[in-house]
């Protein structure tokens, strides 16, 4: 046997599919967002760190010329001082020019343009060494003359303002990529912003989704809740108006119980009345069918015939009474006569007849007989027997 | 003398920042330096003690430079910034850009570059060795062959 489905169960469960659809949606964007989000971080970082590159470019750059003009100014107060600690300094310096520009060669190693330009900065910064070294050596033999003549033909040649030449043009070109890398890490931060903001509103809409879902769901529950309890005021109301009518109902019954028992009642005391009567009579009453069979009989059947009730109940009443003479007497049995009277529905009144008692003795008496009518249909009769007392002697 | 004991050593030491790397006996007496003073004299120790060590300069992004000697048998490297905690010695790769990365972690900043160097106080002059920079591969660091063969051995 197949179950019809429950209208409201179906309709919950498509509610509840199209929910958990929603949150799923709401997951995956959700999920979408995040990865989208921590790539662009990713990105961001990276563009970033091209950022701290190139300005780390630009400091080792820097630091190459400021390293030189400290050596070159530190080599030219050793030649005015003498001083070893202005030595020391030149020589310090240089070195340092040295480790800038092996940081700055490998800061540009996948960036060949500015790679080649480290390394004629290096070729320069080299010849600027070896020049300071010349003059450092040249003034520790104190040769103030090759001195005089390196440091003149330094001035005409102009070194150091082409090493700032060639510092400025790197510096440039580094702030060109410092620009096009800070807009990239820009676009990227706003990427991600957009990326952010884009699937907070998504689920924010989905969000909204639901909601309306939900909303709905319950509006629906609402209005089947307000036609259950409708159907249930209905029933209610039926069931009092049953109840109301049940009610009625049981208390007509119990009066028609009470008048049907009244009516019993009164019948009882009608029969027993009417059989006080007719025990009463000094007549032999006979109550037959209508097939002359004795149905009752009086106290006083009893007393003449000797005979118990028992005895003559159902058994016919040419049993013990017979009529004696009369017309079409000799002809026609007595009995028949009755039952022919009775059939028709005719009275028969005082015939001589006699009624034989227990020991066979038989008395003569005066018979009448009158059907019993119910409505217009002959039910049975009554047979009356009046003693014929014997004639009292004429007086004379 | 472990690295640990090493460290230990310095627990009580103070921070304080010189151009120069400071002579061992200047910087012990006065029981103050910097990353520099510290890493060079634990290289200068340790090595001297049977240990493989490697010193490491890590450039970070507008701040100091920071110095820190990387004990191979112990996979782990001696920051003067960790003198004062129990653990002083940091479990490390043997990679410049692992050590780089971890120590700049531990500044809460970014690196730029990295670069192995030697130093004797005779000479009083860093020697700058292979250099790695954060936006390279890192399959081309130029460490990457030798430490890792170097960690294997």
């Amino acid at each position: 046997m197949t179950r019809r489905p429950n209208p409201r169960t179906t309709v919950k469960d498509k509610t509840i599919r199209r929910v958990l659809g929603f949150f799923l949606l709401i997951s995956a964007v959700l999920v979408f967002v995040a990865v989208l989000a921590v790539r662009n971080i990713t990105r961001s970082v990276a563009s970033s760190d091209w950022v701290n590159h190139t300005h780390a470019v630009i400091l080792e750059v820097d630091g190459i010329f400021s390293a030189l003009q400290a050596g070159d100014g530190a080599m030219r107060t050793y030649v005015m001082s003498g001083d070893a600690r202005d030595q020391a300094a030149c020589r310090e310096a240089f070195a340092s020019v040295a480790e800038h520009v092996e940081v700055a060669k490998a800061l540009t190693r996948g960036e060949p343009a500015q790679n080649a330009q480290i390394v004629r900065l290096e070729t320069l910064a080299n010849k600027r060494e070896e020049f300071a070294h010349d003059v450092l050596g040249a003034r520790r033999a104190d040769q103030a003359e090759t001195v005089r003549t390196l440091l003149a033909e330094d001035a005409g040649r102009g070194a150091i303002r082409e090493i700032q030449r060639a510092v400025e043009k790197l510096k440039e070109e580094e702030m060109a990529l410092l620009a096009e890398r800070d807009t990239a890490s820009y676009q990227q931060a706003q990427t991600t912003r957009w990326t952010v903001w884009s699937g907070v509103a998504v689920d924010f809409l989905l969000l909204a989704g639901v909601a309306w879902l939900i909303r709905d769901d319950i509006a629906a529950r609402q209005r089947a809740a307000a036609v259950l309890q409708e159907a249930n005021e209905q029933l209610e109301a039926r069931v009092s108006e049953r109840t109301a009518e049940l009610a009625s109902a049981n208390e007509q019954l119990t009066a028609e119980n009470l008048e049907r028992r009244w009516a019993i009642q009164a019948l009882e005391h009608q029969l027993r009345y009417n059989e006080l009567i007719v025990n009463s009579v000094g007549d032999l009453v006979f109550v037959l069918t209508k097939v002359m069979n004795i149905s009752r009989i009086n106290p006083a059947v009893v007393h003449l015939t000797g005979r118990e009730p028992p005895e003559l109940i159902n058994r016919p009443l040419a049993q013990v009474v017979r009529l004696t003479e009369g017309p079409g007497a000799a002809s026609a049995p007595k009995v028949d006569l009755l039952a022919h009277a009775l059939r028709e529905g005719r009275d028969l009144r005082d015939l001589p007849a006699s009624v034989e008692d227990r020991r066979g003795h038989k008395t003569a008496v005066r018979l009448t007989l009158f059907p019993l009518r119910d409505r217009d249909k002959v039910v049975g009769g009554v047979v009356i027997l009046q003693i014929v007392r014997p004639a009292a002697p004429a007086r004379t | 003398m472990t690295p640990k004991r090493f460290a230990n050593y310095f627990e009580s030491f103070d921070f304080e920042a010189h151009a120069e790397v400071q002579d061992p006996d200047v910087f012990l007496r006065g029981r103050a330096g910097d990353c520099d003073d510290y890493a060079i004299l634990a290289d200068y120790v340790l090595k001297r003690k049977g240990y493989g060590t490697r010193l490491i300069h890590v450039r970070l992004v507008g701040r100091f430079a920071h110095a820190v000697c990387y004990v191979t048998q112990e996979r782990a490297y001696l920051d003067y910034n960790d003198r004062i905690f129990y653990r002083n010695l940091e479990r490390c790769g043997p990679g410049i850009r692992e050590i780089a990365s971890q120590a700049a972690d531990s500044f809460k900043a970014n690196w730029t570059s990295a670069s192995e160097f030697t130093y004797e106080y005779s000479e009083d002059r860093k020697h700058f060795g292979a250099t790695v920079v954060k936006t390279d591969p890192p399959e081309q660091d130029p460490d990457l062959g030798r430490v890792y063969s170097a960690a294997s051995r």
